[in-house]
């Protein structure tokens, strides 16, 4: 897997450009030295005067010490000592404030180089061929570009300033030391070399054991990445055993292995502290000696060992240094050993020349593909389709009209034979060539987190190129276009639901909520009757049977957090309303009613939606009420605690007569309720205006959604039926007011969720073909694009296929469902990897061959 | 669990209105496909099953296309047909008839149209809820095989009794009770 081969015999074409424009080499094989010599020069050159200036600084101090104990105690001079200790304590200050620079400069030297080896790794590994990522798992590379790069970013920081500064003052205090005493010097300078010598033994043993955490961490992330994506099996075979004992393997692997680097890094840095601290010995013996023989002054003897104590800090940062060195290549090294693969094809077209503009004559001739192993997936396959013809690929699971179609759109590399568009050899062509006359539908569509509008428009984005802006009409779909792709692969109803169900906001939205009302009052006119059967309708006069009882007291959208439906047993205000329209009894009584027949029925059911679909209890509160119809067992409704009453009111303001069908609604409790929300009307919104924006025939209701606006009212249920009948009902009414546009747009900002996930299967396949229509490429690859789709759907995209594409583009379909086929010019039938049939639909059938059997079932029963 | 032997209609609190829940359950109750399962299934069927309303002329279902539902007719009148090519009457379905029993228990392709002549109010029953209700209580499984044997004995007996006898093509074409 780690460097590709030259296998290509036959390409007559050599890939054009070596890499792109820059530098040459591939980023994985730069030295971890690049990174240094790239980053921010200016930057670096500040860095370094600061840390020249740093270093007089700290030398400063030390003759001011000598100078303090000497001339100004010993001489018993007030101001000189005043003097110097301010001159000490000003370069203190001085060293201090530098020192922040310094780490702040190198901070951002670091990030910055991260940030740039980031991104340009990443469009790397963008490029690698699709071979790279069968074998890797997506938990590796995250973990890659997120965790193992920060070690070069440490590095990248300190590799001028550390090493400068350090060796620097290293070599200023040494050269102090010997200033004052050579032999002092000598004595205590001959601890270094040992250290020297010593020290890179273990740092050796320490590099190994990092390069297995390296691997052990990226097995972890790659056995986590793998799991997660298979985490339905694990579901399904409940195998959360062997999975949690897989990955408790690797956690133990890994500790060891860090306990034992970290062992061999402590012990390097036990070793420098060990040989400091001799050294001061020494020098009190030698010196201390030399002092009482009145041959070494005191002073000097203090200023020495402050120096010697001093060479502490910046031995150990350069010790230190030593060890992110040697972490950060061991690292970086590991890093870019994975991912050195070269690309298979070149990105962008030679300078001076323009991606090509292709008609779509493809050609194939004696094409095969063979994959390490030796398997070979595609045999000397030869085709030519005309531009414009329409070929479907059938065959058996593993037959090779995946590979063949992949093949043809340079998403893999064959490695025999040829494949041309228009004359010109796939193998040389750019990947920009590909993208602008190619458009390939998968299996399984890539929809990323954004709006639909971005994932419709992701193919002809990517055309644009780099500083390009797009601009509608230009070199992006217009709106029109877009809408006309929608509809054409069966998307548009959604995406006007999805608009419907937006919520507006207040402002900025005059007109159109304006139009809205209109639309209200029109469908009421219009439909009102007719759908009386599907739509409950706000009426003020009426009981809503499909709205929760609370919704039906407030008669309206509470603005305030506190009136919401499942908080207003706990708001004080609402409960004396509750008391003074006489309502608290009976909802009580209504309450325990329902709790009892709730528990009744699903008191022994698993917490399914199914079951709990129509409950007014969750499946998480059963035990709460059941303790509480324990309770009540003996109490009567007036004399409960405030708390048990409270959850009693609560099922009881949730009651929807229309949904929870286990208890009866009295007639007299429904006249009850009425009276008080006109009661509510009159006291509580004069007590508390604002609260609530009643459901007036005029008003927006800003916090509901478009839909549910225009309908004024809550459709009964929500069957697939009545749904469509609404639905077709408010789209003629938004086409008489011209806003169907409008909020159809208003759906294209609907937000698909990561991985598309809150569409459904056949939507999100839906998206991607109405993506690639969108680009409208003279080659149209359709790997299983329909499988997800039900029968109507499939047979409405192969219907656009023959009435808008035929003759216009050049389409290879690889079709699973043999009911499809008949409309294409060809059928190939591919047998382990050959092609062993090709011709139109009725010629094969007429020879009774392969295709025959494949579709009327193997003559001699199953 | 307990069996019970026999039907038993619910008796309301003298006063109260009965709720929707409680009429579903009596109308489950009654149908021979469920006679002998427990209450407590019962109940749950009563409270999983839902009403729909067609309008003249609106298809229930339809024949070829899969139908996971089982239905019973609340009020109205439904005329069932068979198509080929043109809808031939087969008989009209009123009130109180179940139809669609099999789909609770496997996947079915109808083999008829049901079309509503009168608005039709019915109580569906979708395989997935009876299923899923089932999986609670498999004792109740073997039960509901017997009384789908008994169904197609006495279907399958009345057919001979009534039709078969008369014409040749019929009677050579029964046996659906020897499946």
């Amino acid at each position: 897997m780690k460097k590709r081969s030259q296998t290509i015999e036959a390409s007559p074409a050599q890939p054009e450009g070596a890499g792109a424009a820059g530098d040459d080499l591939l980023i994985t094989r730069r030295p971890l030295s690049y990174w240094v010599k790239t980053s921010n020069l200016k930057l670096q050159a500040i860095l370094l005067a600061v840390i020249l200036v740093t270093v007089a600084v700290r030398v400063f101090p030390l003759e001011m010490q000598k100078k303090i104990i000497n001339k100004a105690i010993g001489m018993k001079e007030m101001d000189l000592l005043f003097l110097y200790c301010g001159l000490y304590l000003a370069a203190v200050l001085t060293a201090s404030g530098l020192k922040y620079v310094i780490n702040v400069l190198q901070t951002y030297i670091g990030q910055q180089a991260l940030a740039r080896l980031r991104k340009e790794l990443y469009a790397h590994i963008l490029t690698l061929p699709l071979s790279f990522f069968r074998q890797t798992s997506s938990g590796m590379v995250v973990s890659s570009l997120v965790t193992e790069v920060v070690t070069v970013s440490e590095f990248v920081g300190q590799a001028v300033a550390v090493p400068v500064t350090n060796v620097l003052t290293l070599a200023a205090f040494a050269g102090y030391m010997f200033y004052l005493n050579p032999l002092l010097a000598g004595l205590s300078i001959v601890i270094y070399p040992l250290v020297m010598l010593v020290v890179p033994k273990l740092q050796e043993k320490s590099n190994r054991a990092n390069k297995r955490r390296v691997d052990v961490t990226r097995s972890i992330s790659s056995k986590i990445g793998e799991t997660i994506s298979g985490i339905h099996e694990v579901h399904g075979n409940g195998s959360y055993r062997i999975e949690n004992r897989k990955y408790g393997e690797f956690v133990d692997q890994l500790f060891k292995v860090r306990v034992i680097w970290n062992l061999y890094r402590f012990g390097v840095k036990v070793l420098n502290n060990l040989f400091q601290g001799i050294g001061p010995f020494i020098l009190f013996i030698v010196g201390g000696y030399l002092a009482i023989q009145g041959r070494f002054d005191l002073g000097a003897l203090v200023a020495f060992l402050s120096a010697y104590e001093k060479l502490y800090d910046p031995w150990r940062e350069v010790m230190d240094f030593y060890q992110v060195y040697q972490d950060a290549g061991v690292s970086y090294k590991r890093l870019m050993e994975y991912f050195d693969v070269e690309p298979e094809h070149v990105m962008e077209p030679p300078a001076g020349r323009e991606p090509y503009a292709f008609q779509g004559n493809i050609e194939v001739k004696d094409l095969s593909f063979t994959v390490t192993g030796g398997i070979q997936l595609l045999k000397g396959i030869s085709l030519e389709l005309k531009p414009g013809e329409h070929m479907a690929l059938v065959g058996f699971s593993g037959s090779g009209k995946s590979t063949l179609a992949q093949c043809v759109a340079q998403l893999y590399a064959y490695t025999g034979g040829s494949v041309a568009i228009d004359g010109q050899e796939v193998a040389g062509l750019s990947k920009r060539d590909m993208a602008r006359n190619v458009g390939i539908v998968a299996q399984a569509p890539y929809i990323f987190d954004g709006t639909i509008r971005e994932n419709l428009l992701y193919s002809c984005e990517s055309l644009l190129a780099e500083n390009e802006k797009p601009v509608e009409g230009e070199n992006i779909p217009t709106l029109d276009e877009m809408i006309e792709a929608i509809q054409q692969v069966g998307l548009f109803v959604d995406v006007l639901r999805f608009g419907l169900n937006a919520v507006l906001e207040c402002r900025g939205n005059e007109e159109l909520v304006a139009k809205l009302i209109r639309v209200r009052r029109n469908f009421q006119e219009n439909f009102g009757e007719d759908l009386a059967g599907d739509v409950e309708f706000f009426d003020e006069k009426r009981y809503l049977h499909f709205s929760p009882l609370a919704a039906n007291l407030l008669f309206g959208s509470p603005n305030r957090g506190d009136l919401a439906v499942n908080r207003l047993p706990d708001n004080p205000a609402f409960m004396e309303f509750l008391d003074e329209a006489q309502l608290k009894r009976p909802l009580l009584s209504l309450g325990r009613e329902l709790a009892q027949q709730s528990l009744d029925i699903l008191g022994g059911l698993p917490p399914e939606d199914l079951f709990f679909e129509q409950s007014p209890l969750a499946a998480d509160e059963l035990e709460t009420y059941r303790r509480l119809l324990d309770r009540l067992e003996d109490t009567p409704l007036h004399a409960l605690e405030p708390d048990d009453a409270a959850l009693l009111l609560r099922l009881a303001l949730r009651f929807t007569p229309g949904v929870h069908k286990m208890v009866a609604f009295p007639p007299m409790l429904e006249g009850l309720l009425l009276e008080g929300r006109a009661f509510f009307r009159e006291r509580f919104a004069a007590d508390h205006p604002g609260a609530v924006t009643f459901y007036r025939m005029d008003e927006y209701i800003h916090t509901q959604t478009i839909l549910d606006n225009i309908l004024f009212g809550r459709a009964k249920t929500d069957h697939p039926k009545t749904q469509e009948r609404i639905n077709q009902s408010i789209i003629q009414l938004l086409i008489e007011e011209d806003l169907l546009e409008r909020i159809v747009e208003t759906g294209m900002s609907f937000r698909v969720g990561t991985k598309g996930d809150r569409l459904s299967g056949g939507q999100r396949q839906k998206l991607a073909i109405a993506r690639v229509f969108l680009k409208r490429p003279p080659i149209l690859i359709l790997d299983e694009a329909t499988s997800a789709l039900d029968n109507a759907s499939q047979k409405r995209i192969q219907t656009l296929l023959e009435t808008r594409w035929k003759g216009k583009s050049t389409v290879i379909a690889v079709v699973h469902r043999l009911d499809t086929i008949k409309g294409y010019d060809r059928v190939g039938v591919m047998k382990a990897g050959k092609i062993v049939e090709m011709g139109s639909y009725e010629e094969l059938i007429a020879r009774k061959g392969i295709l025959y059997e494949l579709v009327h079932g193997a003559r001699k029963g199953v | 669990m307990h069996e019970r032997g026999f039907c038993m209609s619910l008796s309301t609190e003298p006063g109260r209105a009965s709720s929707e829940f409680q009429e579903n359950l009596e109308i489950l109750m009654e149908i021979p496909l469920l006679a002998g399962l427990s209450l407590e299934v019962f109940k749950v069927l009563a409270y999983l099953c839902r009403r729909e309303i067609f309008r003249p002329g609106e298809v229930i279902f339809r024949q070829n296309e899969p139908d996971e539902n089982a239905y019973f007719i609340l009020s109205g009148t439904a005329v069932l047909l068979r198509e080929d090519g043109e809808d031939h009457e087969v008989r009209k379905i009123h009130e109180s008839e179940f139809l669609g029993g099999l789909s609770l228990l496997g996947d079915v392709k109808r083999l008829f149209t049901l079309r509503a002549e009168t608005p039709v109010t019915c109580l569906m029953l979708s395989q997935e809820r009876f299923r899923k209700t089932l999986e609670r209580a498999p004792e109740m499984i073997g039960r509901l095989l017997e009384n789908l044997v008994k169904g197609i004995q006495t279907w399958e007996e009345g057919f001979l009794n009534k039709h078969a006898m008369k014409c040749q093509d019929c009677l050579s074409g029964s046996g659906v009770s020897l499946v």
